[in-house]
């Protein structure tokens, strides 16, 4: 399930120029190191997807199938046709969508008026912000359950949004007021002098060149939201009212693990999140607002 | 078109930072001003005031016949030029060019028509399509002066367009700048710390030194007569030797260091209040072209020593070592024009100034020799050490709107 991700080391340059042999052995060596970190990467979600092809008898042998031989769609019939998938679907997609659209809301308005005002209380706010990510959601669990008991948001849809929408919201708001102080503020003075009222220049203006960072954050977002596992499975307890994720879960029973179909889920959860960011990963085009003052 | 006018303007930031206090200016209809003062004069702080992205802590700045304080910038019809250019980056040149005009719904057509004239006459008409990143530093200039034109407002505001340019362009642009307005006949408020740009561009300059405005007028006669020594250190490049000098109790010379300048008649009848100084210290001011080298000159001279010859092609500029007093309150001067202090290996000149002169380039100087320079008594500047104020001459009594 994780997204991959590719770690490229950076080398250190050398202070003392190297013979030329040992200069490029010295290059191979990193490359090496690159290429095994990508391996051990890559490797868990290619044995995910591989092992959604083949047949159950394959997948539990001695030896083990690199590649499947005689893959089958078998799986994917079974995880589809598996009770309440369709329930999970719907649920998982209100959920990120949910979060997606107001986490951008609010990150963005508050992340406005972080960069963009001054007002008392800024700076502490802005250190908290950071600060409460720095809080482990094991240790939340049971407060917030109690709390969101009391409220009678557990088992709901939107319990969990908002429980979700918490963790997104600080990185989120870090995230968007750092691309806002990217943006000189002589470009929202020039739009208000050109005519437009503050909001207008917000709009015009400001809201274009943070694309970027909006893009950023809704990746970031639409990623929490959809692969949260540990908050779904505590807070949803009805079947029907489940996320992907907690579905999931379910092909591991008390007689074992259905490992075809549970890889085949997998896969077909982990596409989302690849299509999406497929979709919005062009938009991420650094360096937008070059040009816009003297570099 | 209309005039702008501050009326006992002030701006206060947080409890007690003033910025501008006080400022008494009137750019009138067409008129090109240059508000100039170094880093921190509060110059900007009044140029924002004028657009309405600074609040106006009290007084009033009008714009034509209306009072602007409370408006918000869009609603004040003004433009203004950044010294960033804060051109929008998303944008093609087209779009920005066109900015304005939309926001003030302005028909298509009527858009299109007054962008591209602005666009051939500021040499963009090709670049219409591009980004400002794909644009050179002049062209980006030039796109930040058209969106000002293209709107036709009643205003120009600039705030050092100028300071992001090479020293190349910089000249360049200055002149087309200067150009435009000529041509517009746009009333416009023009920020810069460059004395030169200033001297150069300004119908009117006025000199702005820690939220006070010094003195505001032409630049001919800001040079010829700085109303205190702030604008007789700050207006001049290189700028004027100032010293202090004693005028003798009599009236009739002026001392300073061993020389002994008789103080003409017409000198005193010109300055009558320099009389008073009979017996007392005074700052004297000299122009660095009027510092001329002693051969020919039969009236008092004055010895020196060459320190450093500065070649600039056309003229050489000497740094003169004189016996002279430097002056005591540096706080009235330019901190540029400071004097440096006495340098290294004068034993026998217990005070000395450093003496700016421009001299003709057949002159040979060389660091180390004695030199004897004249210093015509009748082209002197004299000025109060006290109060840093000019001694008012019978033709400028006081200088126009001086501050002490």
């Amino acid at each position: 399930m994780s997204s991959v991700t590719q770690i490229a080391p950076t080398p250190v340059a050398p202070v003392v120029t190297w013979p030329r042999s040992r200069k490029r052995l010295r290059k191979a060596g990193w490359n090496v190191l690159a290429l095994a970190v990508l391996i051990v990467m890559v490797f868990p979600v290619y044995w995910m997807v591989s092992t959604a092809f083949k047949p159950g008898h394959k997948i539990l042998s001695y030896t083990p199938q690199w590649f499947p031989t005689q893959p089958t769609l078998g799986n994917f019939t079974d995880a589809v046709h598996q009770p309440f998938f369709w329930h999970a679907v719907k649920n998982s997609v209100i959920v990120t969508s949910v979060v997606v659209v107001l986490s951008l809301v609010l990150a963005f308005l508050a992340a406005l008026a972080l960069a963009k005002f001054r007002f008392y209380g800024r700076k502490p706010f802005i250190v908290v912000i950071l600060g409460v990510q720095m809080v482990p959601l094991a240790a939340l669990i049971i407060p917030l359950y109690i709390t969101m008991a009391r409220l009678k948001e557990v088992d709901r849809l939107s319990g969990v949004i908002v429980l979700y929408l918490t963790f997104v919201l600080p990185f989120a708001v870090w995230t968007l007021r750092g691309f806002l102080l990217g943006v000189p503020k002589e470009l929202e003075e020039s739009a208000m002098v050109d005519g437009c009222t503050r909001f207008g220049a917000f709009v015009r203006i400001l809201l274009p060149l943070v694309g970027p960072g909006l893009v950023a954050t809704s990746i970031f977002a639409f990623i929490q939201a959809w692969n949260e596992f540990i908050i779904a499975y505590v807070f949803l307890h009805t079947p029907e009212r489940q996320t992907l994720m907690v579905w999931l879960a379910s092909f591991t029973t008390l007689r074992g693990t259905d490992w075809g179909p549970l890889m085949a889920g997998a896969t077909l959860c982990a596409l989302p999140v690849v299509v999406f960011f497929l979709l919005v990963q062009r938009r991420i085009a650094f360096g937008l607002t070059a040009g816009a003052v003297k570099g | 078109m209309a005039e702008l006018e501050f009326n006992h303007v002030s701006k206060v930031y947080g409890a007690d930072t003033p910025a501008v206090r006080d400022l008494n200016l009137r750019v009138g209809e067409g008129e090109f001003v240059v508000l100039v003062g170094p880093s921190g004069c509060g110059k900007t702080t009044a140029l924002r005031m004028v657009a309405g992205l600074e609040e106006i802590t009290s007084g009033e700045i009008r714009i034509g016949d209306r009072v602007v304080n409370d408006l918000a910038p869009r609603e004040r019809d003004i433009a203004m030029v950044f010294q960033n250019y804060a051109l929008y980056p998303h944008k093609s040149v087209y779009d920005n060019l066109a900015f304005g005009l939309r926001m003030r719904k302005v028909s298509k057509a009527e858009q299109r028509r007054r962008v591209e004239e602005i666009a051939r006459k500021l040499g963009l008409a090709d670049m219409l399509q591009r980004r400002p990143a794909q644009l050179s530093g002049g062209q980006r200039q030039r796109v930040a002066m058209g969106r000002a034109i293209v709107r036709e407002p009643k205003a120009f505001l600039m705030d050092e367009p100028l300071s992001n340019l090479d020293a190349k362009l910089r000249v360049q642009m200055r002149a087309e700048i200067a150009r435009i307005q000529q041509a517009l006949k746009v009333t416009t408020l023009y920020v810069t710390h460059d004395q030169v740009e200033a001297m150069t561009m300004g119908d009117r300059v006025a000199v702005m030194r820690d939220g006070v405005l010094q003195q505001v007028d032409t630049p001919q006669r800001l040079y010829d007569a700085p109303g205190n020594l702030f604008v007789a250190s700050f207006v001049g490049s290189p700028p004027m030797n100032l010293f202090e000098a004693t005028v003798e109790q009599d009236g009739s010379r002026l001392v300073f260091g061993d020389a002994q300048l008789e103080l003409p008649a017409d000198v005193l009848s010109e300055r009558p209040a320099l009389r008073a100084y009979a017996g007392r210290r005074v700052a004297v001011g000299i122009r660095p072209e009027e510092v001329r080298e002693a051969s020919g000159w039969d009236g008092a001279r004055v010895r020196g020593r060459v320190l450093l010859v500065e070649a600039l092609g056309a003229e050489q500029l000497v740094h003169i070592e004189i016996a002279a007093t430097p002056l005591e309150r540096a706080d009235l001067v330019d901190a540029v024009a400071a004097d440096p202090g006495p340098s290294l290996g004068v034993e026998d000149l217990e005070r000395s100034v450093t003496l700016l002169g421009r001299f003709d380039r057949h002159l040979l100087l060389t660091p180390g020799e004695a030199v004897e320079v004249a210093i015509d008594p009748r082209l002197l500047h004299f000025f109060d050490l006290e109060t840093g104020l000019a001694v008012p001459t019978v033709d400028v009594p006081v200088a126009a709107g001086v501050v002490a």
